[in-house]
């Protein structure tokens, strides 16, 4: 099913007196259950795309559909809302807060997304997704007692806690050695899957591919 | 506010640092502000304890009641038109006890009227820091500028003027002392008082100004404590600032994953309220315990309505400076913070 439609997205920044266009008009269609990777040289456009699709930052032109509502419409507290409870973001780095608990990650995040579980069943869907991700044993540890992959496995877990449709992932495994990469791959890959989530990803690591239900190649502001 | 203590918690030694800043500065700001209301008192704790009303002087005195002199026409006038008026005058000076030490006093003489203590010829009631020195009732005291002699009646609390204890006297004795037939004041109680020809009025505040050094030296402990007031909310505005810039990365990342900005500043309120208040309730506690164990001799005064109008008002500044500081949040782009790599 096609959840996230992206169409004639534009993105151009004035320096000084020149225009510089970043994407040229992309057409991109997500869908649900899916991995689509975005690949390409670096200045392609290819973060560009995803941080626009995911809301953090605007389009010049085109329109980006959501469940059929135009996100580049939308008021910046429509599009925060959106964010908080139908999108979950993994990042290059894994950006946990220093001070809570791995636990308390998934918690904080359930708080934003506002979601309608009493504090029972917030304590359950935790325990589920630390056990979904494997990390159910360091639900006490904080942050820099984490190892690389541990950190991104919370990141991870942070990001579905709350059931959201859509999965961003800027390169998700540019930060860890290759067994560790391999297994946030799979645990992705795996999640995707299971979830019915619809993931983008965006990665310039050609062992992540395989992993991949669609590869998109971008060059110089368009899809190749 | 379950994050903002986490983080307290999770950093203690950060926040500690800042709750005892804030409380050595709160500490110092009671302390002053009990200095500052305990010299008041010492000064003029006579007219301070007046109640509302109009003072007047005479316009040649220029505003200096030590140089006043009320016409005695005038002044029947006017209480014969206000009853409730009294005129006073009020001279430093000296007397010698039984055993012929001399007692610095502020010799107060008044109308008849209940605002003031009214003796009789010969006699003297006193401020109570006199029995303190060991002058009892009964007690024979000696002028060398009145012929006569005083005879101790009793004491009064909280009468002093010009850092000296009050002693009330006859008026005829005062005119015999001074050599002056004239009363220094007119006082009127009340809030609609008339003007009076020839005289100036002042309020109870303004009456306080007229007397030498009383302004200077509240003015300077007032701005005292006014800066430390100022100086703790500017701590908190650059403590919360420098947090926050520390913290733009993890920032960035909440409001990427959909917090709200509110909910970024109701973390830092929290934390100020926090931390505020627990500093506030330990100098609250060792400067009352102060005010109990305060030497004897020294002017201090700190009432809990003081202290409980300081208090709101570090919380206010607290939270303006805060606030400010706050304001470097609404700026975060979360792109930005992603970018930035990890915290």
């Amino acid at each position: 099913m096609e959840t996230f439609i992206i169409e004639d997205v534009t993105k151009s920044f004035q320096n000084g007196e020149v225009e510089a266009k970043i994407l040229k008009g992309v057409n991109l269609t997500l869908t649900e259950g899916e991995i689509t990777a975005l690949v390409g040289p670096s200045g392609s456009g290819k973060s560009t795309i995803l941080t626009i699709a995911a809301g953090l930052q605007k389009a010049s032109g085109g329109q980006i559909l959501f469940d059929g509502d135009d996100m580049t419409a939308m008021s910046q507290e429509n599009i925060r809302k959106v964010r908080s409870s139908e999108f979950g973001f993994v990042f290059q780095s894994s950006h946990l807060v220093p001070f809570l608990t791995v636990e308390e990650q998934l918690d904080l995040m359930l708080d934003v997304a506002e979601t309608k579980m009493d504090k029972k069943q917030q304590k359950e869907e935790i325990s589920r997704i630390l056990k979904l991700v494997g990390m159910d044993h360091r639900k006490d540890a904080y942050p820099p007692s984490l190892s690389g992959g541990e950190k991104q496995r919370v990141a991870i877990a942070r990001a579905i806690i709350h059931k959201p449709k859509i999965l961003f992932a800027d390169e998700p495994t540019a930060s860890l050695d290759t067994k560790r990469k391999k297994e946030v791959m799979e645990l992705i890959h795996e999640l995707t899957k299971s979830l019915g989530l619809t993931t983008l990803m965006v990665t310039h690591d050609d062992e992540m591919l395989p992993y991949a239900d669609r590869v998109i190649t971008m060059r110089d502001g368009v899809i190749v | 506010m379950k994050m903002a203590f986490k983080e307290m918690k999770k950093s203690k030694s950060k926040f500690l640092i800042l709750g005892s800043i804030i409380f050595l500065v709160s500490f110092l700001t009671f302390i002053i502000s009990g200095l500052a209301n305990g010299l008041s008192m010492d000064n003029a704790a006579l007219i301070k304890n007046m109640p509302s009303g109009h003072y007047y002087l005479n316009e040649d005195a220029n505003a200096k009641y030590n140089l006043s002199k009320i016409d005695e026409g005038l002044q029947k006038d006017v209480l014969a038109e206000h009853p409730e008026a009294t005129a006073f005058s009020i001279q430093m000076g000296f007397f010698n006890d039984a055993e012929d030490k001399q007692h610095s006093v502020a010799f107060v003489t008044s109308t008849e009227s209940d605002l003031f203590q009214y003796v009789k010829d010969g006699e003297i009631v006193l401020d109570r820091t006199l029995e303190k020195e060991g002058v009892k009732v009964g007690d024979i005291l000696t002028n060398n500028q009145f012929s006569g002699d005083f005879k101790v009646i009793g004491f009064v609390d909280e009468q002093k003027y010009s850092h000296a204890p009050v002693a009330f006297i006859n008026q005829t004795n005062y005119q015999e002392m001074y050599r002056v037939m004239e009363m220094q004041t007119l006082f009127i109680p009340g809030k609609d008082v008339p003007a009076i020809s020839g005289l100036d009025s002042f309020t109870n505040k303004g009456f306080l100004d007229t007397i030498p050094s009383y302004s200077a030296e509240q003015m300077s402990l007032n701005m005292i404590i006014w800066f430390l007031v100022i100086i703790s909310g500017m701590l908190f505005a650059i403590f919360f600032y420098m947090m926050n810039v520390q913290k733009i990365g993890l920032y960035g990342i909440l409001k990427a994953i959909g917090m709200k900005t509110i909910s970024l500043f109701q973390m830092i309120w929290y934390q100020m309220i926090a931390i505020t208040a627990v500093s506030l309730v330990i100098s609250i506690a060792l400067s009352q315990a102060f005010n109990l164990v305060a030497p004897e001799g020294m002017p201090f005064s700190l009432t809990m309505n003081t202290v409980l109008t300081l208090s709101a008002v570090f919380l206010v500044v607290g939270f303006i400076g805060a606030t400010i500081s706050g304001f470097q949040i609404k700026k975060i782009e979360p792109l930005q913070a992603i970018q930035q790599g990890e915290m």
